[in-house]
């Protein structure tokens, strides 16, 4: 028995103690093959996964070092059997190679036979391949190389995509570095992506994904394809590219439900692109419309099912995906390994918080005591109407009001789910009020005001969830969510933690109403983020009062 | 010529001593003379049962010289090692580890000769009569003997065609029987004619023909086995550290004892019922499975154990529930190497099958756990085999249970376990940390006892060969308490704090200890168990613990005390929040209660002392709650001079009629709780065995007595010719040796009418209750049933007179 910081269970967890003074190392060491689960203040919960050891398998980590990471930071012996299957399972990765033969074109290379004979017996298989060309090889229709992929990953053996890329058309981009430059961990990314063909890189919300995306894209020097979840994003990157890099207005083209522009480098919404018309997906053309060099994927962990069969048809081009997490809800992790690409590079946040580049950020829930008049509305309410009643609680204004004041002056936003206690609060606080009837126009305008702070208060629907950037918010009051949803916290909290100008402390309140379900959805999205790693308390809004009052 | 009987009586008491120790069925009961002995000795039952417990290198030889005695004019130990494939000279360049196997070959002829299975005149071996029918018509694959062959064997092999030699080589190493080939197939047809024209083949029946002995011999270059089986297998297995064996089997031992308590627990809350047949049914073992968490395979062992632990039984009540008994109190007492060694015990010992559990009977029924049916009495011998293997390892060598099977198949070839057995049991043994990483633990191997050492001889020298019982039976108690250290010490040291984190769960950093387990256990819900324990805390889990009494400030104390750092502030607002909320509603039983609209009508009657006995309490100024039930509570208020109404569920008022109260009637059942021989019930005890032994060279002596007697009587019978043995069992061993010598007897049988006839006869074999002899002076051939036989008298081939 060592004095190792990382204990190993046999349900393949892995719990790091952190203040371990070995815990740095053997964080770095586990961090290639093993998923960080949870980031608490005194242990951290890894996970092994298949996907997650194909993912070290695939930036060439073998068995061999993972074994010997667990053993050497183990504080007790390590299960058998799980040796025995970390083994097992990275073999399998690799076995089966994708390869750009010169005579006939994309084939299935087998490095062993017998993995070869198991997939082609598969019925999955058939119809992907083609004929057999000896013993170890198999042709395989250029159009199935991503459905072969996905196949492949569904039956055990994922395949190693070594085929390579088209070149795509050449269209010069340069990274304006007049002021600022990559991050080194930025640098990393780009690196770790180009050295990997396509992937995933894997960056803490305000981290500065775009740079990364745009860093790829001087990289490649090709036309690029990028696929981004809404208007105001794309609208976000476009602004960006043009900041930081040598592309003008004119060679940024915006495809969406408002414009259909095709540019050398164009921003498509996954919705325009997944929208249906009789049955036919009436925008597919824009994926063939130039020949890319690079199709950039933002936020892939929210990635809808249509883009990914899309995908399946792109493998020949790179592919760049961008995320916070790599856990998706509807558990398509697969679907990113094979499709996009494995994992390229990760930065934990704590790593990117020590460097200063990311604000550290103070959590706390005020929780209101209803008055016993709506806690006998609630008791006898329909439950489908409890959350509504719950979230709404008028008493929630009040707390508002308080919080606001204790950080007069700060760039403040109040974000809610009920267009009605938002218009309320709005009147209450003498805020204007943005929501999704609010035009694109009037938006740019509000942001544009509260960035240049002109306007510190602003009270946001679930509109602001997705790639509104703020970059001065500092503080953050919750009123009502979506039912707890992980992801709307993750978003949220990302608002607050792109870099302060000063380094202040970014707050994040939530006001719940005691003893409802709003407490119990809040308690999914504490544990969320203790998960995450920040610290939060719990204040009692009577206490506030005082507190305000003092 | 020397027969069996003789030798027998040529053996010295020790022999003989040893003999009946080792075959103990020839002692029960004791036989009355040694002719009655030898007579028992050579029976297929009894020979059979000797087989069993012979190893493979045993069995060789025993084959071997049944196979060659038909061949050889006298069979020699060295004819043997030759044809074993042990002898130097069957090879011409020897290697280095010959004199081992030839070695080899001694020890298993004087293991063959000790159980009286051959016999030997000094230098020729001969097969204890019966043997090679036992054996069966093909001794090591070869067929009969023919008396017509070649003159020169050797000259008629080498001409024969290619075709013909491929078919003897196909039945070379047998079996040796052969279909002749049909019409359609000539050129197989003219090679199976030119065997048969040039005597190389002999006709079994009119579709088959069958290899010579004599020719398989030659063909096998004198062989009868292929490769010497002088030595046990010894698969090399895996080998790994012994820390990892240690630590995986403390944790799978921590792991069945909490398993076992956890149903323990579940059991006592909501038992479970029993099927007609006795056992527990698929859906309430679904139901097991699913609370302990666990497939339904491990928990039918867990049910199983605790079951042959005496923990739960049918509790015989009106609808059948197994329930904990009050044997389980003190075991959850006892700290956790105790209870282990308990459960390892018993598994030890218990003729349970319980990886049988969810599989078919004949009958096509599934088979419940608890079902008094599963019980084997093999089981516990089968055990100590399986772990037998382990134990004869080096430390840390895992073997898997093909390995394990050909090691047993080695040690006893004429009863080999079923495979699945086997794996189960090493399965078992791994879950109940008897085995860590598949190889023996200390825990284990103390459990097995002192007679487990690392590396056993590889045939002990005395005692039964059976196969292992488990040590344990002979000393169980020492062996409890050393496989109790053994495990303390595999442990790893317990932890006494818990890091209490934000996100309210908890980290156990290592095995904790009793008080942190059971706050733990109390106030939270185990997500992942392993090296450490992760736990989380929630409404739920923190309401539990206030059940039991503790108030939030003794809860959070408590959770101070063994928290690294201080309790999280959201945790302690859960807590508080908990407190808040618990209890806040009240819920009590009641046999019946009285209200009124008038609250000082109900005032006085609390207080009152001729109402004491109703166990009445205010539980509101109109309402008071009563022990009593509510036909008590009618007469005693109206023996008051008050005038209640009784009134139903739903507030309406019942009608004066008389309230009666039936109980279901009983129809009691009673059952047998599952059949285990319990751990207490160890076989006999060493003093048993020495007492044993002590009666054992009691008996030899008498039986030479008595042997002395019956052959002066003999001797006493005028007309000088020995008489015909008139007792069944002497009878049938004279026929026996009569056989195995090939010499003729003179044999009285009872005709069909009852008349007595008296024939010379060489008996050709004695089995299933028939003796089949040729009468040589007729030419013919009988078969006689063997009740029909009056006497037997041996007949010496060197007299005239007979």
């Amino acid at each position: 028995m060592t004095d190792g910081p990382l204990i190993v269970q046999s349900d393949k967890t892995l719990l790091l103690e952190v203040d371990h003074d070995q815990a740095e190392a053997c964080r770095r060491a586990i961090a290639p093959f093993a998923e960080l689960e949870r980031a608490p203040e005194h242990v951290h919960t890894y996970r092994l996964t298949p996907l997650g050891l194909w993912n070290a398998r695939a930036a060439g980590h073998d068995a061999e070092q993972v074994v010997s990471a667990l053993l050497e930071y183990s504080r007790y012996p390590v299960p058998h059997a799980l040796l025995v299957d970390v083994a097992e399972t990275m073999s399998r990765f690799g076995r089966l190679q994708l390869v750009s033969d010169p005579a006939h074109g994309l084939v299935l290379h087998a490095v062993d036979r017998a993995v070869l004979e198991e997939v082609l017996r598969s019925r999955r298989t058939a119809g992907l391949v083609g004929e057999r060309l000896g013993d170890t090889d198999v042709v395989v229709h250029p159009s199935e190389r991503g459905h072969l992929k996905q196949v492949l990953l569904k039956l055990g053996w994922p395949a190693e995509d070594l085929a390579g890329y088209v070149d795509g058309e050449a269209h010069a981009i340069d990274l304006d570095t007049t002021g600022w430059s990559l991050r080194p961990y930025q640098q990393q990314a780009v690196d770790g992506f180009w050295h990997g063909g396509s992937g995933v890189v894997v960056l803490p919300c305000g981290a500065g994904k775009t740079l990364v995306g745009a860093g790829a894209m001087a990289r490649s020097g090709t036309t690029t394809l990028i696929l981004v979840t809404n208007t105001v994003s794309a609208r976000q990157w476009r602004d960006e590219l043009i900041k930081r890099t040598s592309l003008t207005e004119d060679e940024i083209g915006e495809y969406s439900g408002a414009r259909k522009e095709i540019r050398p480098v164009t921003i498509a919404t996954y919705q325009v692109l997944t929208t249906k018309r009789k049955g036919v997906y009436t925008h597919l053309e824009l994926l063939d419309a130039r020949d890319w060099g690079l199709v950039v994927y933002d936020e892939v962990h929210l990635l809808p099912a249509p883009i990914f069969r899309m995908t399946a048809d792109l493998q020949a081009r790179r592919r760049l995906g961008l995320t916070a997490t790599l856990v998706r809800e509807d558990g398509r992790e697969d679907e990113v390994f094979s499709l996009i690409g494995p994992k390229r590079f990760d930065a934990p946040w704590k790593d990117i918080e020590a460097q200063g580049y990311i604000a550290p950020a103070d959590c706390v829930e005020v929780r209101l005591t209803l008055p016993d008049r709506e806690r006998m509305l609630y008791a006898t309410a329909e439950p489908e109407d409890r959350y509504r009643l719950a979230a709404t609680a008028t008493g929630k204004n009040r707390v508002v009001e308080q919080l606001v004041a204790r950080h007069e002056g700060d760039p403040t936003l109040i974000i809610g789910q009920y267009l009605d206690q938002l218009e309320e609060l709005g009147e209450h606080l003498d805020a204007p009020v943005l929501t999704g009837a609010t035009t694109v126009n009037e938006r740019q305008r509000l942001y544009d005001a509260f960035r240049a702070g002109e306007i510190t208060k602003l009270v946001v629907s679930k509109v602001a969830n997705f790639s509104i950037d703020l970059p001065e918010a500092s503080v953050a009051i919750q009123v009502s969510g979506s039912f707890g949803s992980r992801q709307e916290e993750a978003q949220r909290l990302g608002r607050l933690l792109r870099p302060k100008g000063d380094g202040r402390t970014a707050h994040f309140y939530t006001v719940v109403a005691r003893d409802t379900v709003d407490q119990e959805f809040a308690a999914h999205r504490q544990r969320f983020l203790a998960e995450q790693g920040y610290a939060y308390t719990i204040v009692d809004a009577e206490d506030l009062v005082a507190e305000t009052g003092a | 010529m020397a027969t069996f009987s003789e030798h027998l009586r040529a053996r010295s008491d020790p022999e003989l001593v040893d003999l009946l120790a080792r075959r103990p069925d020839l002692a029960n009961p004791s036989p009355s003379t040694l002719a009655s002995l030898a007579a028992r000795a050579t029976s297929r039952v009894s020979l059979e049962r000797a087989l069993v417990g012979v190893d493979a290198s045993v069995l060789q030889v025993l084959e071997s010289v049944v196979a060659l005695h038909d061949v050889l004019p006298a069979v020699t130990a060295a004819d043997v090692a030759r044809a074993v494939g042990a002898r130097p000279d069957a090879d011409p360049t020897p290697a280095p580890d010959d004199d081992v196997a030839l070695t080899g070959v001694d020890d298993a002829l004087a293991e063959a000769l000790g159980l009286a299975l051959l016999w030997d005149t000094g230098t020729d071996l001969h097969p204890a009569p019966g043997l090679p029918e036992v054996l069966g018509p093909y001794p090591a694959g070869l067929g009969p003997v023919v008396d017509r062959l070649p003159d020169d064997l050797g000259a008629a092999l080498a001409g024969a065609p290619p075709a013909a030699r491929g078919v003897l080589d196909a039945l070379a190493w047998g079996p040796p029987v052969g279909r002749r080939p049909a019409a359609s197939a000539p050129e197989a047809q003219s090679a199976v004619d030119w065997l048969l024209g040039n005597g190389l083949l002999a006709r079994a029946d009119a579709a088959h023909v069958v290899l010579p002995r004599q020719v398989a011999l030659v063909l096998r270059d004198g062989r009868t086995h292929r490769e010497p089986a002088t030595h046990c297998p010894h698969p090399p297995g895996t080998v790994h550290p012994e820390s990892t064996v240690e630590a995986e089997s403390a944790a799978a031992a921590q792991e069945l004892v909490r398993l076992v308590t956890a149903l323990v627990r579940l059991w006592e809350r909501t038992p479970a019922s029993v099927l007609r047949s006795g056992g527990l049914g698929v859906r309430e073992l679904r139901r097991t499975a699913a609370a302990l968490e666990v497939d339904e395979t491990l928990a039918a062992l867990v049910v199983e154990l605790a079951g042959a632990a005496g923990f739960v039984v049918d509790d015989g009540e009106d609808s059948p529930a197994f329930s904990p008994t009050v044997d389980v109190d003190d075991w959850l007492e006892a700290d956790l190497p105790d209870r282990w060694a308990t459960l390892a015990a018993t598994w030890f010992a218990t003729t349970r099958t319980p990886w049988v559990v969810g599989g078919r009977d004949e009958r096509g029924e599934l088979r419940a756990a608890l079902d008094p049916e599963l019980a084997r009495p093999w089981a516990p011998r089968l055990r100590g085999a399986v772990l037998e293997v382990l134990a004869g390892r080096d430390p840390g060598t895992a073997l898997s249970a093909d390995d394990v099977l050909a090691v047993l198949h080695w040690r006893s070839p004429r009863s080999v376990p079923p495979p699945a057995a086997v794996a189960a049991i090493l399965r078992e043994a791994g879950v109940l940390g008897v085995l860590g990483a598949g190889a023996l633990s200390r825990a284990g191997r103390a459990l097995l006892g002192p007679a487990a050492p690392a590396q056993p001889a590889e045939r002990p020298t005395s005692g039964p060969r059976t196969g292992g019982a488990p040590a344990a039976a002979e000393d169980p108690a020492g062996a409890h308490v050393a496989a109790a250290r053994a495990l303390a010490a595999a442990l790893p040291t317990p932890v006494d704090d818990v890091l209490l984190q934000g996100d309210l769960t908890g980290i156990v950093p290592g095995r904790p200890t009793p008080e942190l387990a059971a706050l733990l256990d109390e106030a939270a819900q185990v997500e992942s168990r392993g090296a450490a324990i992760t736990v989380r805390f929630t409404p739920d889990t923190v309401h539990a613990a206030l059940d039991t009494g503790q108030t939030a400030d003794e809860l959070l104390a408590r959770l101070a005390a063994h928290a690294r750092g201080r309790v999280p502030q959201p945790l302690e607002y859960l807590v508080r929040d908990a407190a808040r909320r618990h209890g806040r509603m009240r819920v009590g039983t009641a046999g019946g209660y009285v209200r009124s609209e008038d609250p000082t009508l109900l005032a006085g009657l609390v207080d009152d002392p001729a109402l004491a006995d109703l166990g009445l309490i205010q539980l509101a100024p109109t309402v008071l709650a009563a022990q009593a039930g509510a036909a008590a509570l009618l007469d005693a208020l109206r023996a008051r001079g008050l005038a209640p109404a009784a009134e139903r569920p739903d507030g309406q008022v019942v009608l004066a009629r008389r309230l009666v109260r039936r109980v279901p009637g009983r129809s009691r059942r009673r059952r047998g709780a599952g059949g285990s021989a319990g751990p207490a019930t160890a076989a006999a005890s060493a003093g048993d065995a020495d007492a044993g032994r002590a009666r054992l060279r009691a008996l030899v002596p008498a039986l030479r007595r008595a042997e002395a007697v019956s052959r002066s009587g003999v001797t006493a019978v005028p007309g000088g010719v020995t008489p015909g043995t008139e007792d069944p069992v002497a009878a049938l061993a004279t026929l026996r040796e009569a056989v195995a010598d090939g010499r003729e007897v003179w044999l009285e049988v009872v005709g069909p009418q009852g008349t007595p006839q008296r024939r010379r006869v060489r008996p050709v074999r004695v089995d299933g209750g028939r003796v089949r002899a040729v009468d040589s002076a007729r030419d013919a051939e009988l078969t006689v049933a063997v009740h029909r036989i009056a006497s037997v008298t041996p007949i010496d081939p060197g007299d005239p007179t007979t």
